[in-house]
């Protein structure tokens, strides 16, 4: 349909409808925060494991790849997908990767893939391993938002997903998040961002929680205390 | 007709569809357990909540006002996605969006298509056009993915294969798999992720709805639990949204609001496990996500409604819960309604879109208990919209049987005078009400009447009209003071 007659329609009926608004007060901004009393860290880890996923709280990056080596093993990883990150150069996790036989892609790796290996690496890969944007401590949330080296696939086509965290990165509710976001430039919001609270889960068969129906079915938060 | 006909067809038919869902043991099983689960899910979440109330009022002042000055937040929209390098089309209905999508991907050369969960697109019923044009389409949603094989429709807003038992699921998907496969679900899920990811390597295109459109960003908003939008917008080279006009919202801000009641009301989640914010196609530099990004705004009968009374039904978020609450949807399950969208807001919603006339039992299917605004996060006053339809087809002349519009006549003269109301009411306790005094239930109306009493009693009168046993006991207790006075 034509946008001008489709907008002057939609004008009128608004119009029109405004005689059937509904009374409401006014009802303040903001409402909802709901934050956490608890310690950031611990509260965080709470809310993981809450929606199934399994969190570990460390002092130390020492402590954090440590415990990303033993996923490693546990998982028997072949190969990974990795975002390049801070947050993981402060862990020495490209060292740690470079002991062990996992194959690892990154960025740098995979754009020089043609895309038709490309797709086969990220497809056969066994963890994916990211840091986040924010961690929000009431809901047990990660945010990551995409950008080159930042891979939206990290955190979802694997079937085990590592997360790192710094403490620094908890805000205590999804409230923080938006007033984070509403910082950004109009051109800076990233193409995608994504809200990840658990691992991948369906009901759809008769009520029942099954994990790991698309995303990744292992959900692991590492939680890295500031010193 | 038998019972494959409901499952699988759109129908009008709601007094035998429910009536052969009422029959079904295997649903009824299923269906008993959806208050305890889902409904009770939604409960504790409002009571964990401290402020919902005040945050479901905000969401419902949001979508109040949005709706106040819709045009405007539609064409900033307009101008925000196109300056994220997107493009957007205005369908006047179905027909027309499924054009814009089938020229699309027919210019693109596309030839698989992958979906994620979207009632929109099944309100305007894409895949039927696409799979004409030879285009293969791939639902992703577990639920989707299963009753797409088997050809039913959905039964649930945000679970669509809530008919079916775990041995259903497994005789199905064995079908399509073309092995046995076990009746447990991790197998069946597995099965699926197996099948479905090779459909998503292939994909050219995908295919989502729109939970959320943010004006002031050009962002999409999609929330799920299991992945499947995320990859439908992550692999595929082209993806192509649908969304219904009313899903704007101008701000980001306002967003926070919706996410945290829209899954607290779905299934008791804080936050469902996974909510994309999509703006735009992929940025120069990046590995993964779409080279295009195409929007398509539907009106489809929406601004019809925008302009009337029943406005308000623009405001649902399509979160299910007012489905789970409803002790009727949980009788007669999701099919009997018969339009695309089922249980209290499907009442309200089929009769708008597809015509009151054809639909004349759906207002009707529903005891205005009010479950369904209580647990509603936007609070949507659907008892209401839902009297105000059955108003509506008493003032429509021919909707109405003769037998009922002579009840609904006498009733209303005999209401008017004292007189009538009083001599009715007599002769109705000393006849029925004597005669029913033990049991106070009538079995069965006579005549046409019968209608109403074949899936519940009708209350006898009592034996003793209330004016007359307010009389007497007026002074039985007039009795008892004077005689305390004289003590
Ligand atoms: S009417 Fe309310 S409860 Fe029902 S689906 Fe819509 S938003 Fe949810």
């Amino acid at each position: 349909m034509n946008r001008d007659a489709f907008l002057t329609r939609v004008r009128e009926a608004a119009a029109a409808g405004c005689a059937h608004r509904v009374h409401l007060n006014d009802i303040p901004g903001g409402v909802g925060y709901v934050g956490t009393s608890a310690e950031k860290c611990v509260a965080l880890a709470d809310e993981i494991s809450a929606v199934g996923g399994e969190a570990i709280v460390v002092e130390s990056p020492v402590a954090a790849k440590d415990a990303v080596a033993t996923l490693l093993k546990q998982y028997e990883a072949a190969s990974a997908l990795c975002w390049k990150h801070a947050v993981l150069d402060r862990l020495k996790l490209p060292e740690l990767l470079a002991d062990t036989n996992v194959a690892v892609h990154d960025h740098s790796t995979l754009a020089k893939l043609p895309s038709d290996e490309q797709r086969q690496a990220i497809l056969a890969a066994d963890v994916g391993i990211s840091s986040v944007d924010f961690a929000v401590a009431e809901t047990g949330t990660l945010a990551v938002c995409s950008k080159p080296g930042r891979e939206r696939v990290i955190s979802l086509l694997p079937r085990v997903h590592i997360a790192i965290v710094e403490e620094s990165q908890i805000v205590p509710d999804l409230f923080d998040v938006f007033e984070q976001l509403g910082k950004l430039s109009f051109d800076d919001l990233p193409s995608n961002l994504a809200f990840i609270t658990g691992p991948s889960k369906t009901g759809d068969i008769e009520l029942q929680l099954t994990t790991g129906v698309h995303g990744p079915g292992k959900w692991h938060v590492v939680i890295v205390r500031d010193a | 007709m038998s019972h494959v006909d409901y499952v699988r067809q759109e129908h009008h038919a709601f007094l035998k569809a429910s009536d052969e869902a009422l029959s079904n043991p295997a649903l009824q099983q299923i269906l008993d357990k959806l208050g305890d689960s889902l409904g009770q899910k939604n409960k504790d979440a409002w009571d964990a909540f401290e402020q919902h109330d005040l945050v479901r009022q905000r969401a419902r002042a949001i979508k109040d006002d949005t709706l106040a000055a819709l045009d405007k937040h539609l064409a900033t929209l307009e101008e925000s996605v196109t300056r994220r390098g997107g493009h957007v089309y205005w369908a006047e209905n179905g027909e027309e969006a499924s054009g814009f999508i089938l020229d699309m991907i027919q210019s693109r050369g596309a030839k698989k298509v992958v979906k994620s969960k979207s009632m929109t697109s099944e309100e305007i019923h894409l895949n039927k056009t696409l799979e004409k044009h030879q285009i293969e389409v791939v639902e992703t949603d577990f639920g989707e993915y299963i009753i797409q094989v088997a050809g039913h429709r959905p039964s649930h807003i945000v679970g669509p294969a809530l008919h079916l038992s775990k041995d259903d699921v497994a005789e199905i998907l064995s079908e399509e798999a073309g092995e046995e496969l076990p009746s447990n679900r991790e197998a069946l899920a597995a099965f699926a992720r197996r099948t479905l990811r090779s459909r998503f390597a292939e994909a050219e295109v995908g295919i989502t709805g729109v939970n959320y459109a943010i004006a002031e960003t050009g962002s999409i908003v999609l929330v799920e639990n299991e992945g499947n939008a995320r990859l439908t917008t992550s692999l595929p080279r082209i993806h192509i949204a649908v969304m219904g006009m009313e899903k704007v919202i101008p701000k980001l801000s306002d967003l926070k609001y919706f996410l945290k009641v829209l899954a607290r009301a779905a299934t008791g989640q804080k936050m469902s496990c996974y909510t994309s914010l999509i703006t735009g196609a992929r940025r120069e530099g990046e590995l993964d996500g779409p080279e295009e990004f195409h929007l398509i705004i539907l009106d489809n009968g929406r601004s019809k409604i925008l302009g009337g009374p029943l406005r308000e039904s623009l405001f649902c978020i399509r979160c299910g819960a007012c489905l789970n609450a409803c002790p009727i949807y949980r009788n007669v399950g999701g099919h009997s309604y018969g339009g695309v969208y089922a249980g209290p807001i499907g009442a309200v919603l089929t009769p708008l879109y597809d015509g009151l006339a054809d639909n004349h039992h759906l207002p009707h299917a529903s005891s205005l208990c009010g479950a369904c605004q209580t647990a509603c996060p936007v609070k949507i006053q659907i008892p209401e919209m839902l009297v105000r339809l059955r108003e509506q087809l008493h003032e429509e002349p021919g909707q109405l049987g003769r037998m009922e519009s002579l009840a609904y006549g006498l009733w209303a003269r005999s209401l008017r005078s004292s007189w009538l109301y009083g001599w009715g009411t007599w002769l109705a306790t000393r006849t029925i009400g004597r005669w029913k005094r033990r049991t106070c239930w009538l079995r069965r109306l006579p005549g046409s009447l019968h209608g109403w009493t074949k899936q519940r009693d009708f209350p006898a009168p009592a034996p003793e009209r209330f004016r007359d046993w307010w009389r007497q006991e007026g002074q039985h207790q007039t009795g008892n003071e004077e005689q305390r006075r004289e003590s």
